[in-house]
């Protein structure tokens, strides 16, 4: 076990089981905002953080002896997004590490035997082929480093290479307007996020060491990444490797520092010359990159610069923001909770007046792309019945589309 | 057929469970010290209240033990089975505001209805609900069923509870006050004895109530708000009664600086401790010309409390606070309790103790004193040492809740025995000092309460078995 059996159980001592974990700030606006997504959609108190800490002592105290239908899916349909703990910390300042300690429990179970097949298989999918998806072709044969020896480094990510390859394209296309040399790793393994997150702690660690390797033998002095959970994997598993870390958000915005950004804003974004698009848009903070690295305001700062006045927010933003729902292994397990999730941030997002969904997230735009696509359909079959019509269906981007869009160079 | 399957088939499969995992998730809460844990043997969560019917109808039949449960914001053990083989009803799918009604001033809510559901409706006519200091998580019905005095608005006064709709073990309807005898369920006295009354305050022991009829209260637009310091509590409570006399206030808290007053203010970063140890938070409201009038009263109240204090009297300070600090107190005190729930992080410690009690203001100060007496002799720590009251409208018998509180770490070992101990002694030392009454039925104290009611005790045994022969409601130690 990770952390000491003492020091679990006296954490889940902390909590008072008053549930304010469960809605987002109620004042000053006054309005009833759920903020967990498994308690919301499964209802039992399993499935928020008081049960889920009830569960955790109830194992440790050796009063749970087998795994169950209900023990699997109470621990495991939960985004591990964070949003008890913020809470949490914000209302009484007491450390929880809610999400730190669900993949405690995690990693227990998987210690028992006691997990979720498609994350075996997801394991499996790892070690065969080392990336996610099991995927055997590379990512766009065409995405080769512009100089091996380049200070900035692009690690893509499984999803943005196999799934969201659109991300990948658009953070390349970036560097090339910008004129920006980097590389990208041939040997590009899987960051370990979603071992890591599902429990299987040990399959990870040769993740860890290869990329750990390549990265260093590299020569780069920035990593990039787009997806916010390799960085916050990096940042958090990954030992240190001497390099900057930095999420694509941070690295556009920071692309003005020193050099005057448009409203001479260090991190503005201020840097870059982006037609703006005339669309309005509405900012969706991914998990990893907001709750768990605390990075809120260069994704605004970016996208302003795309949209301008046409930037919204939306009712849960940022620590409170609600979590799209693909997270923590949730969308390889259980898709329909996953898209329910992504199906009231959508709701959220055309409540504040967007015309786009936002993120800066490959988990988060693919979730949420579905889940748009769902609901047009879905409306689309309501329009046959005579209903009235809505509007039409949530656009959904990621932070880095909407800048390569725009992107006419460096603001000189 | 099991018990589980007849229940499915009235909730559906997915509604009802004997996963232990699931049920482990409901096997203990925050009075973990007092109350063991213990899983429910099934999780069943109906609907609404035909479904309800059914499910006590077949435990009753079976002779299955059913523990209610609303929100699952339980602080006191209340809804932690105490027989093997129970049943828990989960009753938070049961969240609709069945009306709220401008005219009558009055919601109708279900089990699973939070003060912040609640508030959230209500507003959009000016009005709210009378609000325990408590999470706004907190289910509406539960509380006010529960006891019908509630206290962060002295003006509110008692008794919120209107009538309400109880199915008892049997199956058959049970309707209290008008509601029985119309369909308009706004007037607590309809026929015969108080029966609103006479089945609260005893949560989860005659039946199961699932639609409930309650007061909602004006909101002004007109506030203002005053800190006033005191360095002991009797001489607060000269101010709290020529306030409470003249009914000018609507909010009245008398708080210690170092644990409620953070959460009134909203901050843990301000130095409190500089402060006089007491201070009395004042939140003035009202239509415009009453507020003007009242606001200029308890400016001169206040300031006669200064004087007294300047002549070498017992009078108060009024603090100047950052201006943010009274919107707090405002939105704390009438729109429900969220920011002041950081008391319970005070200096990290995580966890919170106390025994609420209603009394008479006249004995404020010898509360205090034997909370401080008995929390020491036990060896629980000064600062861990917390206090607050809050007087209650129309003040007859001075009419008081007092809350004793320890805020402490519930990890540190040797922790729950000091405060088994500390409740074990305050228990009858209260009751021998005197009080009006409990706020909840706290683990271990209905013992000794029972000792001194006579034969009351043996009527109110008798009258939970006329409604539960079969005794499959949770009577704790009312067996």
């Amino acid at each position: 076990m990770g952390q000491e059996r003492e020091e679990i159980l006296s954490a889940i001592q902390h909590c008072v089981k008053c549930k304010l974990c469960s809605i987002a700030n109620f004042h000053p606006a006054e309005e009833w905002q759920p903020l967990c997504p498994s308690g919301e959609f499964y209802g039992y108190q399993a499935f928020y953080a008081p049960g889920k800490l009830e569960i955790f002592r109830e194992i440790l105290e050796g009063g749970l002896t087998e795994s169950s239908e209900g023990l699997l899916k109470s621990v495991y349909a939960c985004t591990l997004c964070g949003a008890c703990y913020e809470k949490c910390r914000q209302v009484t300042s007491v450390e929880m590490r809610l999400p730190e300690l669900f993949e405690e429990l995690r990693g227990e179970l998987v210690r028992k035997g006691w997990s979720l097949s498609v994350h075996r298989e997801i394991a499996e999918k790892i070690k065969e082929t080392r990336n996610a998806y099991g995927e055997r072709q590379k990512y766009r044969d065409g995405a080769k480093s512009t100089n091996e020896n380049a200070e900035v480094l692009y690690f893509i990510g499984c999803t943005a290479r196999y799934r969201v390859p659109e991300i990948a394209d658009a953070m390349l296309e970036i560097f090339d307007k910008l004129g920006i040399k980097y590389q990208v790793l041939g040997e590009e393994w899987c960051c370990g996020s979603v071992l890591l997150r599902t429990g299987q702690v040990e399959a990870a660690k040769e993740l860890v060491a290869h990329n750990s390797e390549v990265i260093k033998n590299s020569g780069a002095k920035t990593v990039v990444f787009t997806c916010p959970g390799c960085l916050n994997t990096f940042k958090k598993n990954y030992p240190e490797l001497g390099v900057e870390l930095v999420h694509s958000t941070q690295f556009l915005a920071g692309l003005g520092e020193g050099e005057g950004g448009s409203d001479g804003d260090e991190s503005s974004g201020g840097g870059l010359e982006v037609k703006k698009l005339g669309m309005a848009v509405a900012y969706h903070d991914p998990c990893h990159l907001g709750r768990d690295l605390g990075i809120y305001e260069e994704p605004r700062a970016v996208l302003r610069e795309v949209a301008g006045e046409k930037l919204k927010e939306m009712k849960r933003e940022r620590e409170q923001a609600w979590c799209c729902g693909s997270g923590g292994g949730v969308k390889s397990a259980f898709d329909e909770f996953a898209l329910w999730c992504a199906g009231e941030r959508v709701k959220e997002a055309r409540a504040a007046g967007a015309e786009a969904l936002v993120s800066a997230c490959p988990f988060c735009k693919r979730n949420l792309k579905e889940a748009a696509e769902r609901e047009a359909e879905e409306r689309e079959e309501t329009e046959k019945e005579g209903e009235e019509k809505e509007g039409k269906g949530m656009k959904i981007y990621d932070v880095v589309e909407l800048v390569s869009k725009g992107l006419e160079g460096r603001r000189k | 057929m099991n018990f589980l399957k007849l229940v499915q088939g009235v909730v559906g499969e997915e509604n009802a469970t004997s996963d232990r995992a699931i049920c482990a998730s409901y096997s203990r809460d925050q009075h973990w010290h007092f109350v063991p844990a213990k899983n429910p043997a099934f999780v069943v969560r109906p609907g609404d209240k035909e479904e309800v019917r059914e499910v006590l109808v077949l435990a009753n039949r079976e002779k299955v033990p059913v523990v209610p449960y609303s929100t699952g914001i339980n602080v006191r053990g209340l809804a932690i089975p105490v027989h093997e083989g129970s049943v828990l009803l989960d009753l938070s799918r049961m969240n609709r505001i069945l009306e709220v009604n401008p005219e009558m001033k009055t919601a109708t809510v279900e089990p699973g209805v939070t003060f912040g559901m609640l508030l959230e409706e209500t507003r959009k006519h000016k009005l709210r609900p009378a609000f325990p200091d408590a999470p706004l998580t907190v289910s509406v019905l539960v509380n006010y069923y529960l006891r019908g005095i509630y206290q962060t608005s002295a003006a509110d006064g008692h008794d919120h509870t209107l009538s309400y709709e109880m199915i008892l073990p049997n199956g058959e309807t049970l309707k209290t006050g008008s509601r029985s005898l119309s369909e308009m369920p706004y007037f607590r006295y309809g026929v015969g004895p108080d029966f609103t009354g006479v089945f609260s305050a005893h949560p989860g022991t005659c039946g199961v109530v699932t639609e409930l009829t309650a007061k909602l209260y004006r909101l002004y637009d007109n506030r203002k708000v005053y800190f006033v310091g005191f360095d002991e509590v009797g001489a607060a409570t000269k101010v709290i009664y020529n306030l409470m006399n003249d009914e000018l206030a609507a909010s009245i808290r008398l708080v210690d600086n170092q644990s409620w007053l953070k959460g009134i203010c909203g901050t843990f970063d301000f130095p409190y401790e500089e402060l006089p140890k007491f201070v009395l938070c004042v939140l003035v409201e009202g239509v415009d010309g009453i507020f003007e009038a009242k606001a200029k009263l308890v400016q001169e109240y206040l300031a006669d409390s200064a004087d007294l204090a300047d002549s070498g009297g017992s009078g108060g300070r009024v603090l100047e606070f950052p201006e943010e600090f009274a919107r707090t107190f405002e939105e704390e005190s009438l729109g429900g309790a969220e920011k002041s729930c950081m008391v319970f992080g005070l200096q990290g410690r995580g966890n919170y103790h106390c025994i609420g009690l209603y009394g008479p203001l006249t004995l404020a100060a010898e509360y205090y004193a034997l909370h401080e007496k008995t929390a020491l002799e036990v060896g629980i720590p000064q600062d861990h040492v917390h206090f607050y009251i809050d007087p209650i409208y129309s003040f007859h018998g001075q009419l008081c809740y007092f809350e004793l509180d320890v805020f402490y770490d519930g990890s540190e070992p040797g922790a729950g025995e000091k405060l088994r101990n500390y409740n074990a002694k305050q228990f009858q030392r209260l009751l021998d000092l005197g009080i009006y009454g409990w706020f909840r039925p706290y683990a271990g104290i209905i013992e000794p309460t029972v000792e001194r009611i006579g034969h009351l005790a043996e009527v109110w045994k008798k009258f939970l078995r006329v409604l539960d022969p079969n005794e499959i409601m949770n009577r704790g130690k009312l067996l």
